[in-house]
């Protein structure tokens, strides 16, 4: 393994394999990725992975989710089968009073170019029977799937590595110097030397950032999920908090608890997500339940993500965000423009670090 | 539902646990995932030699309804079909029963969870016909069904020849006796004789490469020292060792530690059987594979502790008490098992260590 | 032995793909479990734990007291929905909220503060 590349990546999750992936296109570049465990260890491995576009708002924030969703398809002729499904979401609502917010939202999003549907209950259970006649009415819209994260991140290292990008997993990052032109990384595994350094370190960013001395305003959001045994096919859509998976397991799940990177699971959270299921797909009562899992998910203060350059720093950058796997096909291409170029296809100048410092100022 | 003392798991550790604390007036709940109390004892019809006061020598089936029994006259709830699950945030344990979720407060937890089988794995494993001894054992002496006519053990512990000796009690005609190791592991020279007698052979330095057959076992191939054997049966009973079953200790945020002579990964404890959390106790072979005479006796000791640290026995009383367990300890498990013993130990002694490093960190 | 034998037979992984999966860099069976989907099937890992530790020891000669058993989960047997719907959070506020609510009545503000 040599020890001087163009450019350096920490975090190997499905944003930093995207990266890498997208970077290593051109093969003009020495590309290494680092990262303290083994793939899918963390965020990206612990996910219902929706691809999810129509309720992100502002609305410019949707139109970035829906080029990415659009993305997918191209994506996986690239890297192969990542079980991409677009089978349109929805976010149901249960009293009629939630209906005038979700015509306001299908009014905003529209603005964007995301067509959203505001379904009565009959259409909501025409399209989709398992759900709740409770139900009073749904956001819909064709834009939304969803995706297996562990194909997700596995094929984008294999098809990086196909080109010439070097990972190095179980290798910790301790700290980080710039003399010059050249960033030294100091690792469990011995000092590398790079150009250029992107930070994909999912929620443990904001300890890459110490190291830098740059404040990285994230939070770290626990998220719990539960899986049912593998049934019959019940649900075609993606719900908001509830997804199908290809081979019948049923992921159930939408909890949001800070508590730093404590991953444990508990049966306050596994009881209101087990009645979440039933209030939301009643058949879900008859369900087994094999497993509960968490996951660590990085939250930046605002909610939007951190992409682009770091300030004061030349040739650093970040990529930071909630929706990694929805994101992770545009960040990729945004990054590599960024980095070839100077500049991105579409402008990212809402997802720059410093508007956090003028929100302060 | 409150108690003062929760023990997880009804077979002779818990059983044996709970004697001294409800003998002196405290609550004890016992909870089992089974229909009854016992556990492995239930089936096991060969005789134990070696048990602690107030034990003889008696068929493990005989020495299940002894533990039960010596309990009646106390405060000890015994619920049958309840399944440990999960934690509440606040430390209240959580036990399936039916249709729900009881949450139970205790003052002190007690996992007496037993241990799992090993199994062993090889070309045609997955075929019905192959099982655990422990499996064929629950066949044969508490449902009354033949697990098969013609048998081949693989594994020369203790247990296997037992559960020999049952096969050909039911009238199963048992062809060999695998073993990978250059000698049998029986040491019971009493129970070597009697299997001489028995005249099964016995294939020493040898394996099984492949069981074939048609949706069950048919055949088997051993392999020994190149020369090949094959063998038309219809049941493989697979003698693998044992190993602590762990989940519940996750689930309680005690530490784990590996230790090879005690079975593999187990709980960390100190020589009160108190686990990393200090509610938490262990006893039996969750504590690290032994005999039942070690069973016993760490469960009576996890019991004594329980009762110290809840105040009900005076400190001197209860250390001198502890030193008599232990020292029965040595009797039957030092003797009968020294490296068991010894790795025991050896492993509290380590733990003691790592709790004095980060007391005075 | 024979790289079509089944490890974890409730997802019907075999030694092969084990060994794709350490020779990718996997050391633990979490690792495996995660790129494999072994050990996920219903009886959550407790046949083929220590039959995936022993190829990681075999594969890559990691001591096996360097091989961690596998993330052990909540409920730790397969039960039912309604069972665990049997009870509320016992804390007044819950945790699990609502994709809706979150997103379609925060428009123009901070949509995460909640």
């Amino acid at each position: 393994m040599k020890n001087s590349y163009d450019i350096a990546i920490i975090g190997s999750g499905a944003v930093g394999s995207s990266i890498a992936y997208h970077l290593s296109e051109t093969k003009q570049k020495d590309i290494l990725v680092i990262d303290k465990g083994f793939p899918l260890a963390g965020t990206s491995g612990s996910t219902q992975a929706w691809v999810w576009v129509h309720p992100k708002t502002p609305s410019w924030y949707g139109e970035l989710n829906m080029y990415s969703a659009e993305l997918y398809p191209i994506l996986e002729k690239k890297i192969g089968d990542v079980e991409y499904r677009r089978t349109g979401g929805i976010a149901p609502f249960f009293s009629e009073s939630d209906r005038k917010d979700a015509l306001k939202l299908a009014e905003a999003q529209a603005e964007a170019g995301i067509n959203i549907d505001v379904l009565s209950r009959k259409e909501v259970l025409e399209k989709e029977p398992a759900l709740s006649p409770n139900i009073a009415g749904a956001t819909f819209s064709q834009l939304d799937g969803n995706v297996n994260p562990f194909r997700l991140v596995e094929l984008y290292i294999k098809a990086a590595k196909k080109n010439d990008v070097t990972f190095s997993f179980y290798n910790r990052v301790h700290d980080i110097q710039k003399r010059k032109d050249t960033f030294t990384i100091h690792t469990e595994k011995g000092e590398f030397a790079a150009k250029q350094l992107i930070l994909a370190g999912g929620p443990w960013t904001k300890e890459l950032g110490n190291m830098i001395n740059i404040t990285i305003p994230v939070k770290q959001v626990r998220g719990q999920i539960l899986v049912t045994e593998p049934l019959a096919p019940l649900l075609k859509h993606t719900i908001g908090g509830i997804r199908q998976a290809n081979n019948g397991e049923i992921l159930i799940g939408y909890s949001k608890e800070e508590v730093g990177y404590d991953r444990r699971t508990d049966l306050d959270v596994i009881h209101d997500t087990a009645n979440m299921a039933v209030q939301y797909v009643p058949d879900l009562a008859k369900a087994n339940v094999v497993r509960c899992f968490s996951g660590i998910r990085v939250m930046p203060e605002d909610g939007l993500p951190i992409i682009g350059n770091l300030p004061g720093l030349e040739n650093a950058f970040i990529a930071s965000m909630h929706s990694g796997i929805t994101l992770s096909p545009i960040v990729g291409t945004l990054m590599s423009e960024l980095i070839f170029d100077g500049e991105t296809s579409i402008d990212i100048q809402n997802y720059d670090i410093q508007r956090f410092e003028k929100m302060k100022a | 539902m409150e108690t003062d003392v929760l023990i997880i798991g009804g077979g002779p550790a818990g059983l044996n646990a709970a004697f001294e604390p409800a003998s002196n007036g405290m609550n004890v709940t016992i909870i089992d995932e089974s229909f009854s109390f016992g556990g492995q004892l239930r089936s096991q019809t060969q005789y134990f030699d070696h048990l602690p006061r107030p034990f003889n020598r008696e068929r493990g089936t005989n020495l299940s309804r002894k533990l039960i029994d010596r309990l009646l006259p106390f405060d000890v709830d015994f619920l049958p079909q309840h399944t440990f699950v999960g934690k509440y945030k606040d430390g209240t344990i959580g036990v399936s029963h039916k249709n729900e979720v009881i949450p139970i407060n205790a003052k002190k937890v007690i996992i007496a969870t037993g241990a799992a089988e090993e199994a062993i794995m090889f070309p045609g494993w997955t075929l019905p016909g192959v099982m655990t001894i422990g499996a064929a054992q629950i066949l044969m002496n508490r449902d009354r069904v033949m697990p098969g006519k013609d048998a081949i053990i693989v594994g020369s512990n203790e247990f296997a020849f037992d559960v020999v000796q049952q096969l050909k009690d039911v009238g199963a005609n048992v062809h060999g006796i695998v073993e990978s190791d250059s000698q049998m592991r029986l040491q019971n020279s009493q129970k070597i004789e009697a299997f001489k007698n028995l005249g099964i052979p016995l294939y020493v330095n040898a394996s099984i490469t492949e069981a074939q057959g048609k949706g069950k076992v048919e055949k088997v191939f051993l392999g020994r020292n190149g020369e090949k054997i094959n063998l038309d049966v219809d049941l493989i009973c697979i003698a693998g060792g044992l190993m602590s079953i762990l989940e519940p200790f996750e689930i309680m945020d005690c530490k784990l530690v590996y230790n090879q002579a005690l079975g593999g990964w187990i709980p960390e404890y100190d020589k009160h059987f108190e686990t990393s959390n200090q509610s938490t106790y262990v006893a039996g072979n969750a504590a690290g594979i032994t005999s039942i005479g070690g069973i016993l006796t760490t469960g009576e000791l996890t019991g004594v502790s329980v009762m110290a640290s809840l105040g009900v026995l005076k400190s001197e009383e209860a250390a001198e008490r502890k030193r008599d367990l232990w020292h029965q300890l040595y009797q039957i498990e030092g003797i009968q098992r020294p490296d068991t013993y010894h790795a025991r130990l050896a492993a509290i002694k380590d733990f003691n260590t790592s709790k004095d490093r980060t007391l005075t960190k | 032995m024979d790289q079509s034998t089944i490890v974890c037979r409730c997802e019907e992984i075999n030694i092969d793909e084990i060994e794709t999966a350490i020779k990718m860099g996997a050391e633990t069976f979490d690792d495996i479990k995660r790129l494999t989907r072994c050990g996920m099937g219903p009886c959550q890992a407790k046949v083929c734990m220590n039959l995936v530790r022993q190829l990681i020891y075999d594969y890559a000669g990691k001591p096996l007291s360097d091989i961690p058993p596998a993330r052990l989960r909540m409920p730790l047997k397969v039960t039912r929905m309604e069972t665990l719907a049997s009870n509320d959070s016992p804390s007044s506020s819950s945790s699990v909220i609502s994709v809706f609510n979150e997103s379609a009545s925060n428009q123009g503000g901070d949509i995460r503060e909640k």
